[in-house]
């Protein structure tokens, strides 16, 4: 089978689909910007609910995968619209042309430091959930100073849920994300005292809510329903965090040693490229459009242009991976029929 | 000379007349009207300025350069300032020199003087051999095509306003045109008429040889009549429709210069200096590009001149819409060539707003607030423990708290500095009652002024530092604090760094600075954040700056304004400033800084932080 | 001073009887009204909320819930600085709504 298959960005949602490609018998070509493959999951430590090792799912998928074309550090350079197929130019001199194109090039986390009022790149204790995973991962990172950790606050919907940082949709795994840190870190350091500073909690997916109950039940960790407006710092260096516990109607006030902002989901700048050269539209939340986005989440509306993953709005890692079976196989039927 | 009609009359100046003396009758009504509206103390105020030598003078000056010859608009274009002035001072000119030679040639007129000056070469006939003659004439000439070249050039703006530098001009209203169309024809009618009557009465380069031309047609003197009257009738639609059309702006301006220079200021929304203003708009449109919200479409009619013209209509749900979304950033104050003060006219609408309730702070208890910031007095409360040494009390303001990055930097500058001093507002001070003030309600905003002077005077600082120019703004204009410097961050920096307490190294980085509204044009301060930026790094200038520097559309100056409405002059605004592409978008105004890095594709940061990042301890 | 709205059987809300006429003036003037989702942000950033207990949050809801009296007394320490405007997630214009119930509502309500 001479297809040529190309899968734009190697996360977790790309090197499913190529699994599944390979398994089919195609071969397909994997473009991935940075130097790794796995994208934001292999950056992370322990996935919920069930505290699975990112770095398992990670590995797996790439040996399963390491069958296909790869190219590292490579970027797209421009699409050229050819008859009925494309003919793509990648950074390395490679052209490639195809007449199928998957999109995984995922989202990106939001740039905490735009909220200016949670003073992220200002104060030394405020750090953002992915740096915590860094955290778990590497344990290096100057700002959680472990010796001195009697109270930490998570702070839900940074970026998210926030026309005011211009993403107006919920990120949807940050909440259960911030129990999950939060229980971690109340495993690391039982003597402290755990926030969350949430709006809405809202705990969808299988065993989330029995973790979210685990999360106050077995670790005493405080859900105060009120969204932080305001970081400050006290005279020995520890941020001052200002909510109103909109449940009791009173403001309240903590003195924490760490303040972990769950930023949300936002459309890559790499898929608004791609988006760009092969004129994907958008949709209102600054996500790629799907063909329909309920019966056809996976098709664009380009003829052999299918999406996989979170370039079409945030998704959990079971919901990408179910993406990419989806959208290999739909492949799979589009090569068929013709 | 001599002259032609023994009676010295003919029916055809009875429009002009008519037309003449009720435009100055309605006049008369008006000023008097205007000035008895003028508080007391103005009116006072007002008359002792025009019997003082100095403000007379200036008074002179300024008529004679802003209405006459347009020098703001020379300024702004040259094409539009030779339009206005070759009609305004042509015109007049032609006043001048038609009395003048009615004074030389006639004596006794009586009621004559009224039309004899507009209508002198119909009545009287007059050698241009003699030199005195060929001077006048020539120059009566000369500045009738002076002003036909004016409207010649105005007829070709209403077509391409783009050739004026102008990409948008007002829409006129229906007697606007009337007025417009009877001015345009003045003119040439004139000349017509006075060419009928060259070979009879004299004339010059423009009329004797037209009348040489067109022979056939200028030398039959049948015709010469209907010329005459249909000049009259063009002065006199024009005199009758003008106190109803922009050009009321002719004589209000001239009273609006001796009021703005005697110090009155808006009172009533709607009456006296404010109705002054309100009549001296010309609707010259220039406020139209200029306006930062004119970059939607929708938000056109909402600009200053057509304030102005609603208000002169009573259409009050308009003049509300108008008043309550402005942004109040005093741009088309600042670029107005007769000085009509969009933004205070606007707060002025606001304050006479009605509502239900108004606000209380008398549970707020100023000496309470004093203990929060109490560092420079004795434990007693009642001295300054260092009275010799500089004192400052820091006021970060509300903005602030929602930028700590702001008050972090300025913190670090003082310690390197080696300043003594206080925060006021750590944990959340009282409003400084400016944007109360931009909402128009003076009595809160003044409560609010009451209660921080108290805790201000009650903490012994002698010098107020401000980072937000909001604040920095009406503690400057509206709060009594004697013995208390009031300074804003960027002048305590530059004046750190000039007096070697602060040393800086510079960087490379090429900095672009936003002069905030409140800052710029509301408080002039254009210099001192340029020089620290230049100690820093390389300065590079917006495309439109300082008095002309664009709104970054955050503004708590706008009541209606909705948060997603403002995106579009925000980017406006942002392109404005990035187009010498600079590295960094410097600003001092944590509001600025905030609207700006929404949606910024480069870093936006606050002055602070750019002289923190490369500054230390310096020498002194 | 308290202002929080306290549940006891004498003051339970009935809302049969709230009377919605002058919120439907509110939202007509305003209406981002119906787009706060009770996060917070605007009273615990709020520089009167330390005085007199003002919330944009509870003043919005306690309309809703014919508690004009507790509102009004809440807003007289209202600044208009703007703030909440600044922190509101939703975009909400609160100085725009806050002058327009000063203009809808008056002291005069049960």
């Amino acid at each position: 089978m001479k297809e040529n298959i190309v899968i734009i960005g190697g996360g977790i949602a790309g090197l499913e689909a190529a699994c599944q490609l390979l398994d089919l018998g195609y071969k397909p070509i994997i473009i991935e910007k940075s130097d790794h493959l796995g994208g934001h999951v292999a950056d992370w430590n322990c996935l919920f609910p069930d505290m699975t090792p990112a770095g398992d799912i990670v590995s797996a998928l790439i040996s399963k995968a390491a069958d296909a074309n790869i190219f590292l550090n490579t970027e797209i350079s421009f699409v050229n619209k050819l008859q009925d197929s494309y003919n793509i130019m990648l950074s390395n001199g490679i052209s490639i042309i195809t007449r199928i194109m998957l999109v995984t090039t995922g989202f990106s986390v939001f740039d905490a430091s735009k909220k200016e009022e949670y003073g992220y790149g200002v104060y030394d204790q405020v750090i953002t959930n992915k740096d915590l995973e860094h955290w778990f991962n590497t344990g290096d990172d100057r700002r959680v100073n472990d010796s001195a950790m009697n109270a930490i606050g998570f702070v839900h919907c940074v970026g998210s849920r926030d026309e005011k940082a211009r993403n107006s949709q919920c990120s949807k795994v940050c909440c259960i994300t911030a129990v999950k840190q939060a229980i971690e870190m109340k495993q690391k350091f039982p003597e402290a005292m755990v926030y969350c500073f949430y709006m809405d909690l809202r705990m969808f997916g299988k065993k989330y809510e029995d973790f979210y109950i685990s999360a106050q039940r077995d670790y005493g960790i405080r859900f105060i329903r009120g969204r932080v407006s305001e970081v400050s710092e006290n005279i020995d260096g520890r941020v001052i965090v200002k909510a109103e516990d909109t449940l009791s109607g009173k403001p309240v006030k903590v003195t924490l040693d760490l303040l972990v902002l769950m930023a949300g989901m936002v459309c890559s700048q790499d898929s608004t490229k791609v988006a760009n050269m092969i004129k994907l539209p958008l949709d209102s939340d600054g996500f790629l459009k799907s063909a329909d986005n309920v019966a056809d989440i996976i098709d664009s509306p380009k003829e052999g242009i299918f999406y996989a993953g979170a370039c079409t709005g945030p998704k959990t890692v079971p919901e990408t991976l179910a993406e990419a079976r989806a959208a290999a196989l739909k492949i799979h039927l589009y090569i068929m029929k013709k | 000379m001599r002259e032609r009609f023994l009676t010295g009359y003919n029916d055809f100046v009875l429009p002009f007349v008519c037309g003449m003396l009720f435009v100055l009758g309605y006049c008369l009504v008006g000023l008097v009207r205007i000035i008895m509206q003028l508080p007391a103390e103005d009116r006072k105020k007002f008359f002792i300025s025009l019997i003082t030598p100095k403000t007379l003078l200036k008074n002179i000056k300024d008529i004679f350069l802003k209405c006459l010859i347009h020098v703001d608009i020379w300024k702004r274009n040259k094409l539009l300032g030779y339009m206005h002035s070759s009609i305004a001072f042509g015109w007049f000119m032609l006043i001048v020199v038609g009395h003048i030679e009615v004074f030389l040639y006639t004596s006794d007129l009586g009621a004559k003087a009224l039309y004899y000056p507009i209508f002198f070469r119909y009545f009287v006939a007059e050698t241009e051999s003699t030199m005195k003659g060929a001077l006048i004439f020539f120059l009566m000439d000369f500045f009738l095509l002076v002003v036909l070249s004016g409207i010649a050039l105005a007829i070709i703006k209403r077509v391409r306003s783009r050739l004026f530098g102008m990409r948008r001009t007002t829409n006129p209203s229906f007697l606007d045109l009337i007025g417009q169309y009877s001015l345009w024809s003045i003119f040439p009618l004139r000349l017509l008429a006075e060419s009928f009557t060259a070979d009879i009465s004299g004339g010059s380069f423009l009329t004797k040889s037209l009348n040489y031309v067109f022979t056939e047609f200028l030398s039959n003197h049948a015709n010469m009549l209907p010329a005459w009257w249909a000049y009259s009738c063009a002065l006199g639609i024009f005199f009758v429709v003008l106190p109803f059309t922009r050009y009321m702006h002719i004589p209000t301006e001239i009273l609006l210069i001796p009021f703005r220079n005697a110090g009155i200021k808006i009172v009533n929304a709607r009456k006296g200096f404010a109705k002054a203003q309100v009549y001296s708009c010309p609707s010259c449109g220039l406020c139209i590009d200029a306006c930062p919200m004119g970059v939607l479409k929708g938000n056109i009619k909402d600009t200053t001149v057509y304030l102005n013209r609603q208000i002169r209509r009573n259409n009050e749900a308009r003049i509300e819409e108008i008043s309550d979304k402005c942004l109040l950033c005093g741009k088309c104050t600042a670029i107005c060539p007769v000085g009509v003060e969009g933004d205070k006219l606007r707060i002025a609408q606001r304050s006479v707003r009605k509502y239900n309730f108004g606000s209380d702070y008398s549970n707020i208890s100023a000496s309470e607030e004093i203990l929060r910031c109490n560092k420079f007095v004795n434990n007693n409360n009642t001295s300054v423990s260092n009275p010799d040494k500089e004192r400052v009390l820091y006021f970060a303001g509300c903005m602030t708290a929602l930028t700590p990055v702001i008050r972090k930097a300025t913190e670090s500058i003082l310690s390197k500095a080696g300043t003594d001093y206080e925060i006021m507002d750590r944990d959340g001070g009282i409003c400084c009652g400016r944007p109360m003030l931009m909402a128009g309600r003076f009595d809160q905003a003044r409560q609010l002024i009451e209660k921080n002077t108290e805790i201000i005077m009650g903490s012994g600082a002698d010098t107020l530092l401000l980072s937000c120019p909001i604040c920095y703004k009406i503690f400057r204009e509206h709060y009594a604090l004697p013995g208390i410097r009031v300074i804003h961050h960027t002048e305590y920096f530059d004046e750190l760094i000039r007096t070697g307490r602060l040393d800086v190294r510079k960087g490379g980085t090429r900095y672009v600075f936003h002069d905030p509204c409140e800052l710029g044009r509301g408080c002039g301060v254009y210099d001192e954040p340029r020089n620290v930026i230049s100690s820093a790094g390389e300065l590079v200038e917006a495309a439109k700056n300082r008095k002309e520097s664009i709104c970054c559309g955050g503004s708590l100056g706008s009541l209606t304004l909705s948060f997603d409405k403002r995106k579009a002059m925000t980017e406006n605004a942002l392109a404005n400033l990035t187009a010498d592409s600079p590295d960094e978008i410097v600003t001092a105004c944590p509001l600025c800084m905030t609207t700006f890095s929404r949606y910024a594709d480069r870093p936006v940061t606050d002055i602070a932080q750019v002289l923190d990042k490369c500054s230390g301890p310096g020498r002194n | 001073m308290d202002f929080g709205f306290k549940l006891s059987p004498s003051s339970a809300i009935n809302l049969d009887k709230v009377d919605t006429e002058k919120f439907a003036e509110l939202h007509r003037a305003e209406p981002d009204v119906y787009k706060c989702m009770a996060c917070g942000s605007c009273t615990s950033t709020c520089p009167a909320n330390r005085f007199s207990g003002m919330s944009v949050r509870k003043v919005i809801l306690g309309l809703q819930r014919g508690k004009e009296k507790e509102v009004i007394a809440m807003m007289k320490n209202c600044m208009l600085c703007g703030k909440c405007s600044m922190v509101c997630p939703r975009g909400i214009n609160t100085r725009h709504l806050i002058l327009s119930i000063c203009r809808i509502y008056g002291e005069d309500m049960k």
